[in-house]
């Protein structure tokens, strides 16, 4: 209620948000296809831009130069959304490192989805199953770590439960702030204090 | 919502004072309150009673569920229910720290009291975490929680709201997509 900023945050599905960050962020991880045609003026981006060769082109590069009747440009999906990964993920997500494997993995994989794949739906599935099974431990941690070091925590959630962690912790910090009562003691806003204005005394010299 | 919010929303509940003034009936806007004689005790919102107290012109009475005994019941009867029990006030949380921090002398066992709630909250905070998981996790369209505060829902409000946002736009994703629609401005 009391910020100054509301950041746009970034849209999971087939579309991106154009305001978000963190969608544009994301949308600059690699992604591994093969071109089809011969891209002669684009031989700075993609390196040789022969006809067959695989390259690896970020995700937005991927989204323009991608259409549907595939005269240009076929995608493989990444590692992490393959079969076997997806296994993995089925068995038990709480043990995979979500920020290692890129740290956008759910916004990543909703926009593989934009490209016609056969594993669509399975890929689609998997997300969904593997955000349900880190909810828990994302919720438990967030609203029980007070006032500690949580970089162990968030070292393994993706940037997406990195937000709702911060959720959470900011709903319990600021009821244990009001519980101190320092909720009725009027600070400084974040956006004064870094103005550095003298002080009274200073200008009277 | 802030929990400072819903403190000053608590603060509308009316609680019983002994005043040490005399006042006729005075008329506000949002009721009247009654005639003040010393010794003699009357209902005033809490607000007002705070205000009193660290005047010194009156004494608080504490609300008869707090009470040692009673909430000790409270507490027990939390931890064997699955479901939330109706609590005495729907500001339970807020009236304990509003009193205990102001009027902790007129207040009996304050010390017990203050960690009984502790308990009943604790107890609550986690069956809510519970349901909200098994919500979660077998993606249920829709769940009643009777008898919850105000308080806890801000507490775990913003972060279950998010989440669920997430989970619905990645369900949406299950549905094969539509045909790509130009962006209208």
């Amino acid at each position: 209620m009391a910020e100054a900023y509301f950041p746009v945050g970034p849209g999971l599905g087939p579309e991106e948000n154009f305001l978000s960050l963190e969608d544009i962020l994301m949308s600059q991880e690699k992604l591994p296809g093969r071109v089809e045609a011969a891209l002669p003026r684009l031989a700075a981006v993609l390196g040789k831009g022969a006809a067959g060769s695989k390259v690896e082109i970020p995700l937005w590069l991927a989204k323009g130069l991608y259409d549907n009747k595939r005269r240009i440009l076929s995608v493989e999906l990444p590692k992490i959304y393959k079969e076997g990964w997806r296994t993995v993920f089925s068995a038990d997500a709480n043990v995979v490192d979500l920020h290692k494997m890129g740290p956008y993995y759910y916004g990543f994989g909703s926009q593989l989805l934009n490209f016609d794949n056969p594993e669509n739906a399975e890929i689609a599935q998997t997300i969904l199953q593997t955000f349900i099974g880190r909810f828990r431990r994302i919720m438990d941690s967030s609203q029980n770590a007070y006032n500690e070091d949580t970089s162990a925590l968030v070292a393994r959630l993706d940037e997406l439960e990195r937000a709702l962690f911060r959720a959470g912790q900011k709903g319990l910090n600021d009821f244990q702030c009001w519980e101190k009562g320092q909720a009725s003691q009027i600070t400084a806003s974040s956006l004064v204090q870094n103005y550095r204005k003298r002080k009274f005394t200073d200008v009277d010299g | 919502m802030d929990p400072a919010e819903a403190e000053f929303l608590a603060e509308k509940e009316l609680v019983t004072v002994i005043p040490n003034f005399s006042l006729d009936r005075i008329y506000l806007i949002g009721g009247d309150l009654g005639p003040f004689n010393p010794g003699l005790p009357v209902e005033v919102p809490l607000w007002l009673a705070v205000n009193l107290k660290q005047r010194q012109k009156c004494r608080l009475i504490p609300p008869e569920w707090m009470d040692a005994e009673k909430l000790e019941e409270i507490r027990d009867q939390e931890r064997k229910e699955d479901t939330f029990t109706p609590m005495p006030s729907p500001y339970y949380m807020e009236l304990t720290k509003l009193l205990l921090n102001y009027a902790s002398d007129s207040i009996p066992k304050a010390d017990e009291i203050r960690t009984l709630v502790k308990d009943t909250w604790d107890t609550r905070i986690a069956k809510l975490r519970l349901s909200a998981d098994s919500f979660v996790r077998q993606q249920e369209a829709h769940a009643k929680l009777d008898n919850l505060t105000l308080m806890e829902i801000n507490t775990t409000g913003t972060f279950l709201t998010q989440a669920l946002d997430h989970m619905y736009k990645l369900r949406t994703n299950l549905q094969p997509a539509e045909s790509a629609q130009s962006q209208d401005f």
